[in-house]
């Protein structure tokens, strides 16, 4: 009896878990606390008892009782008036609220522009940060006093190494691992040894691409870029090359986006020019194929280098760089 | 490099209604990155030469005068405080609304009308540094004002065009003409525009040199490897003073203070071809000898800035029978440059070899016009213009001066002539448009190509000043044709290409899960940091410095080590963000650097030497006001999810870590790939709060090679389990995964144990402490009955009662 006691507000708690309505609340009121219900049931087993056990059980039986009704009363609260339309409680209060957790928004750039990328069949690759000299430089033909070197300060680490300046230092490593015919991107985080101020800092990402196969041309260059941009930006957009200095391509370009803030009219964000520069490009240097065990005259590709930083901080308008890397709660929960 | 408009147009004729601003945007289209366009006049807009007719003293400051100045056709009253003016002068006037600098620093301020003291003064008669013509006017004093009277003026004009610095300067990138030699002067540009426009190009024309004998010049070139060619004259009878205003006007144009008639000439030139000069004062040259050898080390040299040099073993040094008198191609001499008693001269031109230039002004920390010109890789040819140019213009400014030598040239020039063969297909191929044959040998034409068309070939030869590197392959003629042509008349169309075989990359596709993982499933915010090692907390959590990977270049000791740990900067950036959250949980995935252990990337191609060890490491850090209990058990929930998530095998192992109160370190059999703990709480500035701060780190790329790909769904039971809860009383120190084991082994049927109730105290005997639990059976057989679970839970009571002494609480 009293381990039937103790059940039944273990019971109650089950079955007031399938209530639906108030009806199948009374109901189960009913069941449990009328007059012929489960709790009157049992209390009639009382008289059976031995005098040394009736006051015990008894009590037991009252604290069951209070402990039901207290249940019940609670279950009506939260069930009075749900089935009729009226509903009576403040809908304006908030809702709500979970914790959440949240990814980076270079994170969540950087897939965004991978998944564009995938769907043309550019494979997705990764590589060192800590590079030597040879990669990052060397086979992109960057030889030793080359002035280009200038261009990407560098931070070097014992041993004769370096911090990857670009991520143009798995060009020839992909192509050596992977030849050619090959179609891939690499995003990752490059270095640069300079001061930081709003808009500049010495840890930052790129997106590298690269393309070889037979008879690639400067036209598709700009039409894959084209149409992966539009995809990426969610509206058709226009570029435009124009002649630009790197060692690892030739010709190499520089290539703009016209402003999707003015439409090329001019405005203060592209300097009244119309277009914004959006990143380096060109087409594959034979020395570097050949760097890599490319036969030049049979293949030819292009490469680019997309700052997916700078895409980070055009897409959410961030006008303070360091604060990508700040670790700051304030600013990694809006995203 | 400065582009003026002006200077380009001694050598091209600009089409009709080509604005500066057009002509920049036509550069940056076909040739080279414009920065910006400078309008020369516009800074000294209403400002005009007035002239003085009326000076009297200021009825109320001493120090002040009350000028009538003439405009032309009005006259002003102009409060001044100059101590040179005087009736008559010709002077400068910022009129209302023109902008000037106090004392030519600070900010530009546009003037209005005022009263200075009770007078009104209606604008400022200016001292040059006031309108930013400081470079061209040098002043005795600060109170000193520009004197034009020198100058054959209308009085009224415009300053600007009065000066002639009415001029539009084109800001060239410097880094988009790295690779063209030939674009450091303004007459490699106009080049280019020619070739652009299709306009005509002056030739370069300069008269030839009569050498005398009254000086007998002597030049010994010792390193050949690294002077490339060598010429000099000497001149005498000159009388060095200020250059004339079209020179003075020319140097301003491109950024130059004008110093004097000689070094003014050395800069136009360099300006004009690229070719960098120096003159030396030939008085203090040594018997007139001049040898081109290299340093030894440990010497010294002071250069004209007047810096002591310390000297490596190879830096190309000019010296003459005695000493060292140049830095060869970076800096002259102290010791020899040009003054105001200078009566003959010894004019350099010469070719000094990029690499050795670049490396001992890098070396040297010492970056000059002229260094930054010879690390290109200049033409040696273009060295025997400049020192004609330059001859011819220090004659017509020094009507006195005379050619005093022969013209020594010592030519080692190594560059051979470049001739290219390219296929007609190829360019066409690359640009992915059909370029009619004429137009592509108009083009090679028009940048001075030599061209010849053969059955589907073109023979090209490159000039010299394009043939020292910058073009050296057919590719490079692709390019030529292709910016001239247009790159709008490229058609874009995309590329068929051969469909590859997918590489999916598993360790890529997990960094990408578990990034979603945290954030969603456990409300981790995802940070990135730098790479290199917060020093406070790699001292706090006992990982030692010399493990590290050192830069050896850093600016900062915030950036002088690579982490071997992403915890240093977490915990860093745990504390930043207790100044505003109670809680803070963060993780990060990224590489680290391992000093000891090689990785699988090869240094170079040749694959013997490989790399410091580069895993990426996936950890995290939670901080909050929690008790430690549970605390812990949220982080050993994380990672145990983790496991779930990823079906990986693996074990846990109590450590002793030096700065946590509890760790462990969790292995796939002998490979640890990770650990976690509960940081010591003296460790963790959190300001006023109470806070507990656990961690975790992993070895991702370890870790990842042992998910379970195989995880199979497992079948549904048909059969309902049956609950009951255990209440027992065991002793304090008995610890959960003992009880555990022993409950499991009871009986097959039991699928699940849980704790849900621990407690000490009020009721619980001293020493004891109160432990409830969920048990639920499942039989893959049938239904069990209640008298069956009643059993089990006898069964359990009493073994654990008898291994444990625990009591049964009913």
């Amino acid at each position: 009896m009293e381990k039937n006691l103790k059940n039944l507000a273990n019971k109650v708690a089950k079955e007031l878990e399938e209530v639906k309505d108030s009806k199948f609340l009374a109901d189960l009121k009913t069941k449990y606390l009328g007059r012929k219900g489960e709790l009157a049931i049992i209390l009639k087993g009382l008289k059976d008892l031995s005098v040394s056990e009736k006051p015990r059980v008894g009590q037991l039986a009252n604290e069951v009782k209070k402990e039901l009704t207290i249940i019940f009363n609670k279950a009506e609260r939260v069930w009075q008036g749900q089935d009729s339309d009226d509903l009576d409680f403040d809908p304006t209060l908030p809702g709500d609220k979970k914790e959440q957790g949240h990814i980076h928004p270079s994170t969540i750039v950087q897939y965004e522009i991978e998944d564009a990328f995938s769907k043309m069949g550019f494979n997705i690759y990764d590589g060192p940060q800590l590079e030597s000299d040879y990669y990052n430089f060397t086979a992109l033909n960057i030889p030793e006093d080359h002035p280009a070197r200038d261009t990407q300060d560098t931070f070097w680490v014992e041993g004769k190494n370096l911090l990857r300046t670009h991520t143009s230092n798995l060009q020839v490593r992909m192509l050596e691992k992977h030849g050619a015919p090959f179609r891939g991107i690499f995003p990752g985080r490059v270095f640069r040894y300079e001061s930081t101020d709003a808009s500049h800092d010495h840890t930052f990402y790129q997106l590298e691409g690269l393309m070889v196969d037979k008879d690639i041309n400067i036209g598709n260059l700009i039409a894959t870029m084209k149409t992966l941009l539009s995809a990426v930006f969610k509206t058709d957009v226009d570029v435009r090359l124009r002649p630009g200095f790197f060692p690892f391509v030739e010709p190499g370009f520089e290539m703009d986006i016209k402003c999707l803030v003015c439409e090329g009219e001019g405005c203060s964000v592209c300097k009244q020019s119309g277009w914004l520069e959006l990143m380096p490009c060109g087409m594959v240097h034979p020395k570097v194929l050949e760097a890599a065990g490319v036969d030049s005259k049979e293949y030819s590709g292009f490469a680019f280098g997309l700052g997916l930083t700078r895409m980070t901080m055009m897409k959410y308008r961030i006008d303070d760089i360091r604060l990508l890397q700040s670790g700051d709660l304030r600013f990694l929960k809006q995203f | 490099m400065y582009l003026s408009v002006n200077w380009i147009k001694d050598w091209v004729k600009l089409p009709k209604d080509i604005t500066p601003q057009q002509l920049a945007h036509d550069l940056t289209m076909s040739t080279v990155e414009v920065e910006e366009v400078i309008d020369q006049a516009a800074s000294l807009e209403n400002i005009v030469v007035g002239k003085i007719k009326e000076i009297t003293k200021h009825p109320q400051a001493d120090r002040l005068q009350v000028c009538q100045v003439s405009l032309g056709n009005k006259e002003a009253q102009i409060v001044c405080g100059g101590d040179n003016l005087a009736n008559g002068m010709l002077v400068a006037v910022a009129k209302v609304g023109s902008k000037v600098r106090w004392h030519g620093e600070g900010d530009w301020i546009t003037l209005e009308d005022v009263k200075i003291r009770g007078v009104k003064s209606a604008g400022m008669i200016a001292a040059a540094s006031e309108i930013g013509l400081g470079n061209l006017f040098a002043s005795k004093s600060e109170k000193e004002i520009l004197d034009l009277s020198k100058f054959n003026l209308k009085v009224g004009e415009n300053l600007a065009s009065a000066l002639g610095l009415d001029d539009f300067i084109i800001d060239v990138d410097n880094k988009s003409i790295n690779h063209r030699p030939d674009l450091w002067g303004q007459y490699g540009l106009a080049r280019e525009i020619a070739a652009i426009y299709r306009t005509k190009l002056k030739d370069y024309d300069v008269a030839a040199i009569k050498g005398k004998e009254d000086i007998k010049l002597k030049v010994n070139v010792k390193d050949k490897d690294k002077c490339f060619r060598y010429l000099a004259l000497a001149i005498k009878n000159i009388t060095v003073g200020p250059s004339p205003w079209w020179l003075q006007t020319r140097l301003q144009s491109v950024g130059i203070r004008p110093i004097n008639n000689i070094v003014d000439v050395t800069n136009f030139v360099m300006y004009e071809l690229g070719q960098p000069m120096h003159a030396f004062d030939a008085g203090q040259i040594d018997k007139n000898q001049i040898e081109i050898k290299t340093a030894k080390k440990g010497e010294k040299f002071v250069t004209l800035d007047g810096e002591k040099r310390k000297l490596a073993e190879d830096y190309l040094m000019i010296a003459d029978g005695k000493k060292y008198v140049a830095l060869a191609g970076i800096m002259g001499g102290q010791n020899s440059e040009i003054n105001s008693d200078t009566k003959d001269i010894i004019l350099e031109s010469a070719n000094f070899k990029a690499a050795n230039i670049r490396r001992t002004s890098t070396a040297l920390g010492l970056r000059s016009e002229s260094s930054a010109r010879f690390e290109k890789s200049l033409d040696p040819v273009i060295a025997e213009y400049a020192i004609k140019k330059a001859t011819e213009l220090i004659l017509e400014l020094n009507k006195e001066a005379q050619i005093a030598s022969k013209l020594v040239d010592i030519d080692n020039n190594p560059f051979t002539e470049v001739n290219l063969k390219i296929e007609e297909k190829l360019i066409n191929d690359r640009f992915g448009v059909v370029i009619p044959q004429k137009e592509i040998q108009d083009i090679l034409t028009r940048l001075q190509f030599g061209v010849k068309y053969k059955d589907g070939n073109f023979d090209v030869k490159v000039p010299s000043f394009r043939a020292t590197k910058d073009i050296s392959i057919p590719e490079d003629l692709v390019e030529e044709v292709a910016r001239i042509y247009g790159y709008d008349n490229i058609q874009a169309g995309l590329p068929r290409a051969t469909i590859q075989e997918p590489t999916i990359d598993v360790a890529l596709r997990a960094v990408k899960d578990i990034r979603y993982w945290l954030s969603c499933a456990q409300s981790h915010v995802e940070v990135y940091n730098y790479p290199f090692a917060n020093l406070a907390w790699t001292e706090k959590l006992g990982l030692e410095i010399k493990n590290h990977i050192k830069v050896s270049n850093s600016f900062s000791p915030e950036l002088q080590y690579l982490n071997t740990s992403l915890l240093t900067n977490l915990f860093a950036r745990a504390e930043d963000n207790l100044r505003f959250f109670d809680q803070v949980k963060i993780f990060e995935l990224d590489r680290v650097f391992d000093k000891h252990e090689k990785s699988v990337y090869a240094v170079d191609h040749g694959k013997k030497k490989f790399l410091p060890k580069q895993d990426k490491h996936l950890a995290g850090v939670v901080a909050a006001n929690l008790p430690a209990e549970i605390a812990f058990l949220q982080v050993k929930g994380l990672v145990e999810d983790l496991q779930k998530h990823w079906g990986i095998d693996w074990t846990w192992e109590s450590v002793d870590l030096a700065h946590s109160n509890l760790a462990y370190q969790i292995k796939h059999q002998d490979v640890v790939l990770g650990h976690c703990g509960i940081l010591k709480s003296n460790l963790l500035d959190s300001g006023a709060k109470q806070t507990q701060a656990t961690w975790w780190e992993f070895n991702f790329s370890q870790l990842v090679k042992y998910i379970n790909q195989n995880q199979f769904y497992q079948a549904i039971s048909k059969f309902p389990s049956i609950d009951r809860d255990i209440a027992l009383l065991v002793d304090k120190d008995i610890q959960w995964v003992d009880l555990e084991v022993e409950i499991y082994k009871v009986s097959s049927l039991i699928v699940a144990v849980d704790p849900f109730d621990i407690f000490t105290g009020k009721g619980v005997p001293a020493g004891k402490k109160s432990l409830a639990f969920h048990i639920t059976l499942r039989s893959p057989e049938k239904t069990l009955e209640s008298e069956d679970a009643d059993l089990l839970v006898k069964e359990i009571v009493s073994i654990l009662s008898k291994k444990f002494k625990a009591i049964h609480r009913k």
